[in-house]
């Protein structure tokens, strides 16, 4: 039924205080959700203050300097420190996006660092992607074609066709977007979210592919798709400028053209 | 030191497996294209209504019962309120997908057809009494 409360253990508490060193001159204030599988407790916000003069300009490198040298238990994904891994995803002063393209200078006050909203925790600011992975797994993302391939060569694109990949294709799968739906919040069992219909339509308008007609019968229902409401946080939180919702529209009308 | 207690798990299905579910439903679109003709009928209907109703202001019940008799207002009112229902009911729907989770939800969305769907019945029923009932005014 309607669900208006937190559950109990969602709850987050008052965390601890790592003040920053004496001297510093830059301080900013990092809050950081923390919550480990290890024991029964709720989760805390735990408040770090960091001297910017030691550090790089990024949030991720906040979050490397305090798990190096403050808080070796701090715990979060992070690889290629450049934006194209999708690693570090997360909730960055209330706005979905990755630690490594985040200046810290872009925001003012203490900076509210949390998971991706809405998916189970591993642990602190590491969240559990594997729904949001076995749905893209779902909608088959991978050309298939019935025609053989050139014997000589791959299959090939004009340049026309090749340019409607684009805007599609530069998706790292970071789920920024899909974790800032609330239609994904509501209904994520079902709904399969921004990232995974971009995705989807990556493969409808690939010119190349021969099962566009199947792709769009298995989008069409009433939750896969539709539970799209045009709320377009997705596009405006996507850390790579992409545009998820205008990919949800071009299904939404190749549906209907294909109805009417 | 307690000994770790292994996480008791309600659902060992695979990821993949809930990914697909029940598969497609192979509906929705026609749900979608509803909502915005809805939607784009009521415009020039609302609209009619309103100028209408600046006309008739101030007018007695005899002339407003006549107005509402005349076979182009009653086909214009009764077109206005099926569509403001169609679309309440195609909206609500939504609102239920979006909030009403489990078991409530089947009831909820058949709840929403049957309310709209009788009050949309009464507003026409209401509309055809004007039409075809005794004119008011040669009482």
């Amino acid at each position: 039924m309607v669900e208006l409360r937190l559950p109990r253990n969602s709850t987050v508490g008052k965390g601890q205080f790592f003040p920053a060193p004496a001297g510093a001159k830059t301080v900013r204030t990092f809050k950081i959700y923390r919550w480990t599988p290890d024991d029964d407790k709720n989760p805390v916000m735990d408040a770090y203050e960091v001297d910017l003069d030691a550090i790089g300009p990024m949030v991720l490198d906040a979050l490397i300097h305090i798990k190096n040298d403050i808080d070796p238990t701090l715990t979060f994904r992070r690889s290629c420190r450049e934006g194209i891994c999708g690693s570090c995803a997360m909730n960055i002063d209330g706005e979905n996006t990755l630690a490594c393209l985040k200046p810290i200078k872009s925001m003012e006050g203490d900076i509210m660092i949390n998971p991706l909203p809405h998916m189970p925790i591993v642990k602190d600011l590491v969240s559990n992607l594997d729904g949001a992975y076995a749905q893209l797994r779902a909608i088959d993302p991978w050309i298939q074609a019935d025609s053989p391939p050139p014997p000589d060569g791959e299959r090939r694109q004009s340049i026309e066709e090749r340019a409607k990949l684009d805007g599609m294709w530069e998706c790292i799968l970071c789920f920024c977007c899909t974790t800032s739906c609330p239609s994904y919040w509501w209904n994520g069992d079902r709904y399969l979210g921004p990232a995974v219909l971009l995705a989807a339509y990556r493969w409808i308008a690939d010119s190349r592919d021969e099962h566009t007609g199947d792709r769009l019968d298995s989008l069409e229902d009433t939750f896969k798709l539709y539970a799209c409401r045009t709320i377009m946080n997705c596009t405006q939180t996507c850390p790579k400028g992409l545009n998820p919702a205008k990919a949800i529209g071009r299904i939404k009308e190749l549906q209907v053209e294909r109805k009417l | 030191m307690n000994a770790p207690v292994s996480p008791r798990h309600d659902v060992m299905r695979s990821q993949l497996g809930r990914a697909r579910g029940l598969g497609s439903g192979h509906s929705g679109t026609g749900h979608w294209i509803a909502e915005r003709v809805s939607a784009a009928t009521l415009l020039p209907l609302s609209g009619w209504f309103v100028v209408q109703m600046f006309r008739l202001g101030g007018a007695d019940y005899e002339d407003v019962a006549k107005w509402g008799g005349k076979p182009l207002n009653a086909t214009m009112l009764s077109a206005l309120v099926i569509s403001s229902f169609y679309h309440a009911e195609v909206g609500l729907q939504v609102i239920v997908d979006d909030y009403v989770h489990g078991k409530a939800h089947v009831p909820a969305k058949f709840g929403v057809r049957f309310v709209t769907g009788l009050l949309g019945l009464l507003g026409v029923v209401a509309v055809l009494k004007l039409a075809l009932g005794r004119p008011a005014s040669k009482a």
